[in-house]
């Protein structure tokens, strides 16, 4: 159960922060963008009415995230402290912080709901609202692990909330401005309203950008000290993440100014109506990531503190070296002696059965999505009729990842199946995960062949492979051995990245027309071929 | 369509619970003395171990891990430099041991980690 517990509480920390961009980007949204007292006659009451309703959901689910953590963070250190952490944790900061927050939440979002939503044109009360946010937002220092730093703590805390604020700004402007594209879709407000609000935000972004590289700069600084610390640490290698996560959301920005300005130059460009919206939609994908992974960083500790546990860079350029993939498995008899040293404390001994058992693993897997993908591209290049049943493989994967995952129960091992999965956290996970890509898989090769336009299905795959490359970018920890764990998470990260790739160009397949469509579809499956080929050269350290 | 919509939301369910993993870790261990000072044999000893982050040593938990890897629980205090806690170890025979921790770090994360040190 401790797993269940941290696991969320990775989540719940990327949760928070949409929400947060939710209520503070949807105030800066309507304070700088918006502008309601300058526009009465160009926005209705449906604008104004589903812009403010954002924003008090938004604070309401910040409440709730905020309660919803100290309840995992109880629940956590019962699991694993063995007894009920009562009454110590009612004297840490976590929870004296951690209440004070939310109640300053819930009294921004009452004023929003209650006050700002009967004066929707009111400069006066927008800017009330804002002031009323401000303790909110000062109490969120208490909570980032700045708060636990011995040097420059003042300094680093300051300017963590101030990272934040420029983060919430600009994702929940484009939370925001996928708001405005939903009711132009309605036809519930004017069509001027969808362009010029684009032009209005397209400003305010870039100030937005500006201010998140202006304040992160100098937090990055106080954590990472050496070059090598960037690259051989979890911290670091999640700093570049969100660095590529960033690049990957100004091109959809950039997307987006460039049609927004031939639009206003020319009055004839329909990308803003036909491109824009979609690119907006990836653009909230990857920025949704960007948010966990900004969460997920916040549990690493900073690189200046391991230097003794960073990885050289020729140990990281080591993980994605070239070679023969591994396709003869140790036997399963050898895998089950080595694993009692392996997880020993004292005299631990590490397994290199285990080790290649894993390389073979990942090897197979990455051979599997090596020739789909391979099969995938094909079908966008050629008429051969057969290349479009390529999801197929991630049926034959499930089937592989059946009989390999846990090598100590059924099929393999002497536990049986039934007794193995609802007796073990671990095991289930595995099962379930089995079942997945099979079902993934089936799913997706519905969705390529079927003949109705209208069918959701095809959207099944690029959701769960956004929500399956957030996984693998949120997932990064340290454990016992904690370069070893680095070089494992360095290989998933990237693969996350890919995943996230993968999710945005199919997203953009679907929705775009052609060029664009096949553009973004090929480049979709080569995102997947990328990832089968870290996965077929994965090395894992011995331990 | 409806089915759809129930199969997605089983679907987002069951990818939540997956990938499970043991505890994040913020908190880490600077310096300990046993770098220094190793510990002898028979001679009741104190262990200094710094976190670079605030530790809430009450919600803490500090292990004595013997041959066969048994577990002890250890008695600590906190110590006179910021993030620094004392271990009070009992007389020991010679052999190999480890210290295992679990702390709460004043940013909210729960670390555990092992410390390896030979008796001798």
């Amino acid at each position: 159960m401790a797993g269940i517990a941290d696991f969320l509480d990775s989540l719940i920390g990327g949760f928070d922060l949409i929400c947060y961009s939710l209520l503070m980007g949807g105030l800066f949204w309507g304070l700088f963008v918006l502008r309601p007292w300058q526009h009465d006659k160009a926005y209705n009451s449906h604008l104004l009415d589903k812009t403010i309703a954002l924003i008090y959901k938004g604070g309401f689910l910040l409440a709730a995230a905020q309660i919803f953590k100290i309840i995992l963070k109880v629940w956590l250190m019962t699991a694993v402290l063995e007894r009920w952490p009562f009454p110590e944790f009612a004297s840490t900061t976590q929870f004296i912080g951690g209440i004070i927050r939310a109640v300053l939440t819930l009294l921004v979002t009452a004023y929003v709901y209650f006050v700002l939503r009967k004066h929707t044109f009111s400069k006066q009360h927008w800017w009330i609202a804002f002031a009323v946010s401000i303790p909110m937002v000062i109490s969120g220092a208490w909570l980032v692990h700045a708060a636990g730093r011995f040097d420059n703590r003042a300094f680093l805390m300051t300017f963590t909330v101030f990272h934040q604020l420029g983060a919430a700004a600009w994702v929940g402007g484009v939370l925001q401005l996928g708001n405005v594209w939903k009711l132009h879709k309605q036809q519930l407000i004017s069509s001027n309203n969808w362009p010029q609000l684009l032009k209005a935000f397209s400003t305010f972004g870039v100030i937005s950008v500006g201010f998140i590289l202006v304040s992160g700069l100098p937090i990055a600084l106080q954590y990472i000290d050496t070059l090598n610390a960037l690259v051989g640490t979890g911290y670091g290698n999640l700093l570049m993440v969100k660095v590529v996560l960033l690049g990957l959301a100004l091109g959809f920005a950039w997307l987006n100014r460039s049609a927004m300005l031939e639009f206003f130059a020319n009055r004839q460009n329909v990308a803003v109506f036909k491109k824009v919206p979609h690119y907006v939609e990836a653009e909230t994908l990857v920025l949704i990531t960007l948010l966990f992974t900004a969460a997920s960083l916040a549990s690493q500790p900073p690189a200046i503190d391991i230097p003794l546990l960073t990885a050289s860079w020729q140990e990281v350029a080591n993980t994605f070296h070239p070679q023969i993939p591994q396709i003869s498995s140790p036997s399963h008899v050898a895998l089950i002696a080595g694993e009692a040293g392996r997880v020993a404390i004292i005299n631990q001994v590490p397994s290199l059965a285990a080790t290649e058992w894993s390389n073979y693993n990942h090897n197979i897997a990455g051979i599997f999505l090596t020739v789909m993908s391979f099969f995938a591209m094909l079908s966008y290049t050629t008429k051969l009729p057969f290349t479009k049943y390529w999801p197929l493989g991630f049926v034959g994967l499930g089937i592989f990842l059946f009989f390999r995952s846990d090598a100590e129960t059924w099929p393999l091992g002497p536990i049986g199946f039934w007794e193995s999965t609802f007796n073990n956290g671990e095991v289930l996970q595995h099962r379930i995960a089995t079942l997945l890509v099979f079902v993934l898989g089936l799913f997706e090769l519905t969705a390529r062949i079927t003949k109705n336009p209208t069918s959701k299905l095809p959207y099944f795959f690029p959701i769960l492979s956004a929500f399956g490359g957030l996984m693998l970018l949120t997932h990064s920890h340290v454990g016992f051995q904690a370069k070893s764990a680095f070089l494992i998470q360095v290989g998933h990260t990237s693969m996350g990245i890919f995943a996230l790739i993968l999710s945005c160009g199919r997203w953009l397949e679907l929705k775009l027309d052609k060029p664009g469509k096949d553009i973004a579809g090929f480049i979709s499956v080569a995102a997947l071929f990328v990832i089968g080929i870290i996965l077929m050269f994965y090395r894992e350290p011995l331990y | 369509m409806k089915n759809q919509r129930s199969l997605f939301s089983v679907l987002t369910t069951l990818l939540l619970v997956l990938q499970i993993n043991v505890a994040v870790a913020h908190a880490v261990v600077t310096e300990y003395s046993l770098k220094l000072k190793p510990i002898h044999a028979q001679h009741a000893d104190h262990i200094e171990i710094s976190f670079n982050s605030k530790i809430e040593l009450g919600l803490s938990q500090i292990y004595l891990v013997s041959k066969g890897d048994k577990h002890e629980l250890l008695t600590a205090e906190m110590g006179s430099k910021q993030g620094q806690i004392i271990i009070s170890v009992p007389a020991l025979e010679a052999g190999e041991y480890a210290i295992r921790f679990k702390v709460f770090a004043a940013d909210g994360h729960l670390t555990e980690d092992v410390i390896h040190f030979t008796v001798s």
